[in-house]
């Protein structure tokens, strides 16, 4: 009897030993130990902390990241949020719901409360291509004006879906006038930021040849010839002009293939970027944003081979002598295509408060 | 003193538990290898049904580079050429399809040809993409555009046909399909990616996620560094409406997401060939065999990007031209030819 228990038990043993074997070796999986590598934000804290608030996107939902802690906005679940901008003046955000065909705007309060749908993309008609997207939104200082990425409303039965900046305002008509010319055919024109004097900063799509590449271009008017600030080669685009206007950095791909990206910062004077500097090479960098004070740089790069989107910071990336990226967040999924949104106090502010006791 | 037969006893029992002991280690490890091989068994299965597809080679054909001339359709067999040694430089035509329901799952289009030249000595690749629309004379009879000649004989007729046209020798080919192609990227976790620019199609085929091939979507690839799953990295390689470029813009982001996928090829390990498997179930053939695939991935994965060569055959080399209702593409063999045998070896 119990020789014959303890065979039982053996086989059992070996049973279990066998289905270990068997998920040990699932679990090593690439793709499950790319997926078990990220957690949700509010799983989490950051590194260190970051002064003011930070809006991020991760997998369609969006974070806010105070103190070193993440809250998630809890919005809406129909559809992938993504790319918040913060509305000068106030403690509200645009940000970006895209669904399969088309992406709306909206404007969301510092709580997670839908305030306003800004755009209506969406047509009720079978005809898919009458849908629009509406991606990059950014707000002028005066917290009214907004700046767009938008496919144009289309004349004629073509194949052709090309972004053009727009401009509009909060209350009134979003996408009202449209301030750039995309080249056909090339994705056209994103990522606009307005500039204090009134012109817009943004990255233009272009081909020649068999080429693409992107370019940063100034406007000055609506619809006027673009001053481009890099040359074609050097491939850059993502702007983010620093607070003061005086710095913008840039992501640019030139010469690496499409493998790889570079951060970089030039000074920007008289409508010309000057003296540019390479903070971080050969990286997958993404989505720089400037602190409200200036004082440094995010950005997004996955720190390890699971490709996983974190968030990166370099104090003084403005300065001659900018320290080196130290990483903010662990095991998160940062949606690289959705820059950081950055609300104050400034850095030197919370500097001073933490510094004076009492 | 223990007596004679105590002491026999007590060896018998220490043989019995000796043996015990060995029965129970072999049972553990029978177990463990019953479970590794429960694990690995659908990359079995798979490796077995889907390699080692020989290319059934016929007489040669008259060059593609005399178009005009007719092709004769009777296909003799003769033997396949050596396969190269591991060391060796080698070229492989790696094709993808539309393996969608608008077809017949034999007679699919190859709407991505690819050929590769690998030196596993000095780990250089060159990549060349061959455009689909490519008006060639076929291994199956007739002009037309080079994505039917997978269409209308196989992996056989594709590598023939490019043997001719291009006056090269493939030595493998590799086909996969669109959802081959998606789950393979999932199954390796996804890809990192710098899309070029947003790439935007409002006639999208929607094949994959709709029941009704005809169907088509909105699709916008937002440009930048970012991490694909296998759907996007499809809608980046596939989309070419709202591409000024048109295909030539398809086989660069073609050629980019391979090398992003020869980047996540560092990261696999056993425990991923089943996934691998799964993914290439039904979605890929070739006609390598087992361990000349395995012999292959750690050459795909210690190239480095400097030592890969991306070539497309864009203007001069070809120009558009309707022919009948289609819009094809006019091969400048004068161009072209020079320019392929820089890279690969005449046949």
């Amino acid at each position: 009897m119990r020789r014959a228990l303890v065979t039982l038990l053996l086989m059992a043993l070996m049973a279990g030993f066998g289905f270990g074997i068997n998920r040990f070796l699932a679990a090593r999986r690439t793709s499950e130990v790319t997926a078990h590598s990220v957690n949700r934000p509010t799983q989490t804290v950051a590194i260190f902390t970051l002064p003011g608030t930070l809006y991020l996107a991760q997998q369609g939902d969006i974070f806010k990241l105070n103190g070193g802690r993440f809250t998630d906005l809890d919005l809406p679940s129909n559809g992938s949020w993504m790319q918040p901008a913060i509305v000068p003046g106030t403690n509200d955000i645009v940000a970006v719901l895209r669904s399969a065909a088309y992406s709306d705007l909206y404007l969301i309060d510092s709580r997670g409360q839908v305030l306003q749908q800004l755009s209506h993309n969406a047509v009720t008609k079978s005809i898919i291509q009458n849908n629009h997207w509406m991606f990059w939104p950014r707000m002028a200082s005066d917290g009214s004006t907004i700046y767009v990425s938008y496919d144009e409303p289309k004349t004629s039965a073509s194949y052709r879906v090309d972004f053009a900046i727009w401009k509009g305002t909060l209350n009134g008509q979003l996408a009202g006038r449209e301030q750039t010319v995309p080249f056909n055919y090339t994705g056209g024109d994103v990522s606009a930021t307005p500039l204090p004097d009134g012109s817009i900063l943004y990255a233009k799509y272009q081909v020649s040849g068999i080429t693409v590449f992107s370019q940063l271009a100034l406007q000055t008017r609506p619809l006027a010839q673009p001053v481009f600030l890099t040359d074609s080669a050097s491939d850059c685009g993502q702007p983010a002009v620093s607070p003061d206007a005086t710095q913008v950095a840039m992501i640019c791909a030139g010469g690496t293939g499409l493998q790889s990206t570079r951060l970089v910062v030039a000074g920007l004077q008289a409508h010309k970027l000057v003296s540019p500097r390479v903070l971080v090479d050969n990286c997958l960098c993404s989505a720089p944003t400037w602190a409200p004070d200036g004082s440094g740089v995010v950005y997004y790069a996955p720190a390890d081979s699971t490709g996983h989107f974190q968030l990166w910071w370099i104090e003084g990336a403005g300065s001659a002598t900018p320290k080196a990226a130290r990483q903010v967040t662990l095991n998160l999924d940062f949606d690289a295509l959705s820059p950081p949104a950055w609300s104050g106090p400034s850095a030197s502010a919370e500097a001073a408060a933490t510094a004076t006791p009492g | 003193m223990v007596s004679r037969p105590r002491a026999s006893l007590y060896r018998r029992r220490a043989r019995r538990r000796i043996w015990l002991s060995i029965l129970v280690v072999f049972g553990f490890a029978l177990s463990g290898v019953a479970g590794a091989f429960v694990y690995f068994l659908p990359a079995i299965r798979v490796a077995f049904a889907d390699t080692g597809h020989t290319i059934q080679r016929s007489a040669p054909r008259p060059s593609s580079a005399s178009p005009g001339l007719s092709v004769a359709t009777t296909q003799q067999p003769t033997a396949a050429p050596a396969v190269p040694a591991p060391s060796q430089p080698f070229t492989v035509l790696l094709l993808g399809s539309d393996n969608d329901s608008k077809f017949a799952s034999e007679s699919v289009l190859t709407q991505s040809m690819i050929l590769a030249r690998v030196d596993p000595v000095s780990k250089h690749v060159v990549m060349l993409s061959i455009p689909r629309d490519l008006f060639v004379p076929l291994y199956s009879g007739g002009t037309d555009k080079i994505d039917k000649a997978y269409s209308r004989g196989g992996a056989n007729a594709a590598v023939q046909t490019v043997e001719n046209d291009f006056g090269i020798h493939v030595d493998h080919y590799a086909w996969i399909g669109l959802l081959g192609l998606v789950r393979l990227i999932d199954s390796v976790g996804g890809i990192d990616v710098v899309a070029s620019n947003p790439v935007l199609d409002d006639f999208y085929p929607a094949d994959v996620i709709s029941a009704n091939p005809y169907a088509y979507e909105r699709v916008a690839v937002l440009p930048g560094p970012q991490h694909m799953n296998g759907l996007e990295a499809l809608q980046y390689v596939r989309s070419r409406h709202g591409d000024l470029r048109s295909d030539f813009g398809r086989s660069q982001r073609q050629q980019q997401v391979l090398l992003a996928l020869r980047a996540k090829a560092k990261l696999l390990g056993l425990a991923d060939l089943p996934d691998i498997a799964n993914a290439m179930a039904s979605q890929f053939l070739t006609d390598m065999t087992i361990p000349q695939v395995a012999a292959l991935l750690p050459i795909a994965s210690n190239v480095t990007l400097g030592n890969v060569q991306q070539v497309i055959l864009s203007p001069p080399y070809s120009s558009s031209a309707q022919i009948g209702a289609q819009d094809v593409l006019l091969p400048n063999w004068d161009l072209i030819l020079p320019e392929v045998h820089k890279f690969f070896p005449r046949a």
